[in-house]
């Protein structure tokens, strides 16, 4: 006589997709830096002004919402000129969304937004 | 891609405007990008010469530029106000072809690249740049875009030949540089430098 297996939920959080995103983005060749947006930078410098609070510091340039089975991603990029823009932002959906998939079990679409090209 | 815009008689604006020599501005290109050594009339005519050189400056400029290992500058400063523009301005943004759901590109930066492959085009200043992305007739983007360019030339450079030049580097670099196809291409030639010099 077995004992039921008791039930488990699993939950992942944001902040796990946002940060296993983010480390694979900086991954794809061609990805100079994740750009993050006015909140973030906001963020960012109260934490320089403030000190930083280590318990929560922000994923920069990547937020991500987890409904569910499915996640969504957005990051944003700069990249260099001499990596076309389109193949890039691709890969990066595409290598991004396969690892979180892998790490979490999650459903994953990424947006991805290059805000800007270096030029020298 | 669907993307025949290099080809040389049904570039995205019908017929490929020519070179003042004659030639057609894409094919010669084309044989420049593909390594082809010039031909007796292209080694000695100007036209045909600057269009070479054209090709192999965008190669290079591609090629040396992704070998380059650098970093962004990490100034503070930099990052908030490219943050707060970015933010100000949540629409100028073109929309780029992918399979795995929506990508956005930031329409300054592709125009600063636009001008700064224009820019350095041999003879050629580039001034602004304005890239429009039509939305189709069902809402959705169609992804080709239509550039118009502002450009300053040498004294003594051959205006027809800079029209060819300018098209055909804006097209080449929409695809390989940004991906993003170019529909049309409008140059404005609004001033001349170097008079007197040369």
């Amino acid at each position: 006589m077995t004992e039921p297996d008791p039930p488990v939920r699993l939950h992942v959080g944001d902040a796990v997709v946002a940060r296993v995103a983010a480390h694979r983005a900086r991954l794809v060749p061609g990805v100079v830096a994740l750009r993050p947006d006015l909140a973030q930078a906001l963020i960012g410098i109260a934490g320089t002004v403030l000190g930083q609070d280590r318990s929560r510091p922000p994923v920069q340039g990547v937020s991500a919402s987890v409904h569910g089975r499915s996640a969504e991603v957005s990051i944003t990029i700069v990249t260099r000129l001499g990596h076309n823009c389109r193949d890039l932002a691709v890969a990066v959906q595409r290598e991004v969304a396969a690892e979180v998939s892998a790490y979490t079990g999650l459903d994953v679409v990424v947006r991805v937004t290059v805000a800007e090209v270096l030029l020298d | 891609m669907a993307m025949n815009a290099g080809s040389p008689a049904e570039g995205p604006d019908g017929p490929a405007p020519r070179l003042a020599c004659g030639r057609d501005a894409a094919l010669v290109w084309d044989r420049a990008a593909a390594g082809t050594p010039p031909d007796a009339h292209e080694r000695d005519c100007p036209h045909c010469n600057a269009a070479f050189a054209d090709a192999r400056g965008l190669d290079a400029v591609v090629h040396r530029m992704a070998s380059q290992d650098l970093e962004p500058p990490p100034s503070m400063m930099d990052r908030v106000m490219a943050a707060v523009r970015t933010e100000l301005r949540p629409h100028d943004l073109l929309t780029l072809s992918s399979p795995h759901g929506p990508v956005r590109l930031s329409r300054p930066a592709a125009a600063a690249v636009l001008r700064h492959v224009v820019d350095r085009m041999d003879g050629l200043r580039a001034r602004s740049c304005r890239i429009e992305q039509p939305t189709g007739a069902d809402g959705r983007a169609p992804h080709a875009a239509d550039v118009a360019i502002t450009v300053t030339a040498r004294f003594g450079v051959d205006l027809a030949s800079v029209t060819a030049r300018v098209r055909q580097m804006v097209i080449a670099a929409g695809e390989q540089a940004l991906g993003v196809p170019v529909r049309r291409v409008d140059i404005d030639v609004v001033d001349l430098f170097g008079e007197g010099t040369t």
